[in-house]
């Protein structure tokens, strides 16, 4: 305590000698004040961006009791095996592309997602990608950033450039096999015809985005 | 005032006191070992990943803008998106729904067997709040005998499809008429009933 006070009294004693690279504090705050309209501009943008997303409406909803009453009847049942809240949707998935593949239809099952959310992608995805510079864009558009990835996907493992997450649709198509038998789709079909192609339509929407794909219990898709 | 020796309050102490407590341990093992059972038995409460479906949920209800978003919205999404591509883009509303029923056909037979046995409202458990196809995808499920009710998922999302995106050409009646009606229809032949559907913004489906 008594050093740094004895520091500042000799320092405050010291005649001001203006170095080359010193900036003046009403010069400094000049900038920063210059740099924070910008930003300003930045996130006024990109505010529409992420707009629809996260927005702070969870205390005000008055909805909330029948969500939480299916989730713990989903979480209640658990025979012939567990149920998660993305049973009925993974198995719609399945079945939809049973029938595509059943009558050669898969690559257009997979084109007309990516068609019917053409304006998501014209609105949010391709401007963020456009202005950033940022592929990620693409990744945070088709997995967090929509309900299509995060009410099908337990959970996503977020990095700059790649997604991970655990494949949502061996299990069920496991169980389903075991329990019916009546799908003639394999894990395979869901990964090469479904997932892979879908993600391909949504690239060629955003302008081309190369990606890869390694398929597997904990699915990884990259930006090249 | 009774003055009271160390040996007499010893003794009374056990008399009474000792009777209550053997009456209270004796009682409430039962209180206890029935809550222990009923937290052991209860599955909701073993589950260990019911974190990744509150975070699911959170992430769902948060979201607000341009529109509130539900449990069912991706589920409803998909639904829409088949009617709008097999059955009035590619006219397969037939063979979709077949696909459908044919697929099932097992577990339809297995209900079927129930219903033989207990009535033909086992066919509307069997197809209503009985599999997470349905509970996941209406909101709330009213149980009548014979009858069941719910909100229609599609009328809302289809609204706000129309409204944000503009991408979609099926009518709500499509929905009702070429995807509902029929599946539910095929489904209760297969179990050997027969059902009388309302659609509406409550629907309702009856035995008859």
């Amino acid at each position: 305590m008594e050093n740094s006070t004895k520091k500042k009294r000799v320092d405050e004693t010291q005649p001001f000698v203006k170095k080359e690279n010193e900036m003046p504090r009403r010069i400094f705050t000049k900038k920063m004040v210059g740099l924070g309209i910008f930003s300003s501009l930045v996130a006024v943008s990109t505010a529409q961006l992420v707009s629809a997303w996260l927005d702070g409406g969870f205390h005000q909803r008055e909805d909330l009791a029948d969500a939480l009453k299916v989730l713990v009847k989903t979480y209640g049942n658990t025979r012939p095996y567990p149920h998660k809240f993305n049973d009925a949707l993974v198995k719609a998935l399945l079945r939809n592309l049973d029938f595509a593949v059943r009558h050669g239809l898969e690559k257009e099952w997979a084109d007309h997602e990516a068609d019917v959310l053409g304006a998501v992608f014209e609105r949010h995805i391709n401007p963020a990608i456009k202005k950033t510079g940022r592929k990620d864009f693409f990744l945070w558009g088709i997995f967090e950033r929509t309900s299509c990835s995060y009410q099908l996907y337990e959970h996503i493992d977020v990095k700059d450039g790649e997604r991970t997450f655990p494949c949502p649709y061996k299990p069920i198509l496991e169980e389903i096999q075991k329990g019916l038998g009546t799908y003639k789709i394999t894990w395979n079909d869901v990964c090469e015809k479904w997932c892979r192609l879908r993600w391909e339509a949504f690239a060629r929407k955003a302008g081309g985005v190369k990606f890869k794909v390694e398929p597997g219990e904990t699915c990884r898709v990259y930006t090249l | 005032m009774t003055e009271l020796t160390r040996r007499d309050f010893g003794k009374e102490t056990l008399k009474w006191g000792g009777a209550l407590s053997v009456l209270t341990v004796l009682n409430f093992p039962e209180v206890v070992l029935a809550f222990e059972n009923a937290m052991l038995k209860n599955p909701f409460l073993q589950r260990d990943d019911i974190e990744y479906a509150l975070k699911s949920l959170y992430t769902t209800y948060d979201t607000t803008s341009p529109y509130p978003h539900k449990f069912n919205e991706t589920l409803t999404k998909t639904h829409l998106r088949a009617v709008e591509l097999f059955i009035k883009k590619k006219g397969l509303a037939n063979k979709y729904v077949a696909h459908y029923i044919t697929t099932m056909e097992p577990l339809l037979a297995r209900i079927k067997k129930h219903i033989e046995k207990e009535g033909g409202d086992k066919g509307l458990e069997g197809m209503f709040e009985g599999t997470t196809c349905s509970y996941q995808l209406f909101e709330r499920i009213n149980i009548k005998p014979g009858e069941r009710s719910f909100p229609c998922p599609y009328k809302e999302v289809l609204g706000h499809i129309d409204k944000w995106l503009g991408t979609f050409t099926i009518k709500w009646e499509d929905v009702c008429n070429n995807w509902c009606i029929p599946t539910w229809s095929g489904f209760a032949k297969k179990m050997g009933i027969k059902v009388a559907v309302q659609p509406g913004d409550e629907c309702h489906v009856k035995l008859v």
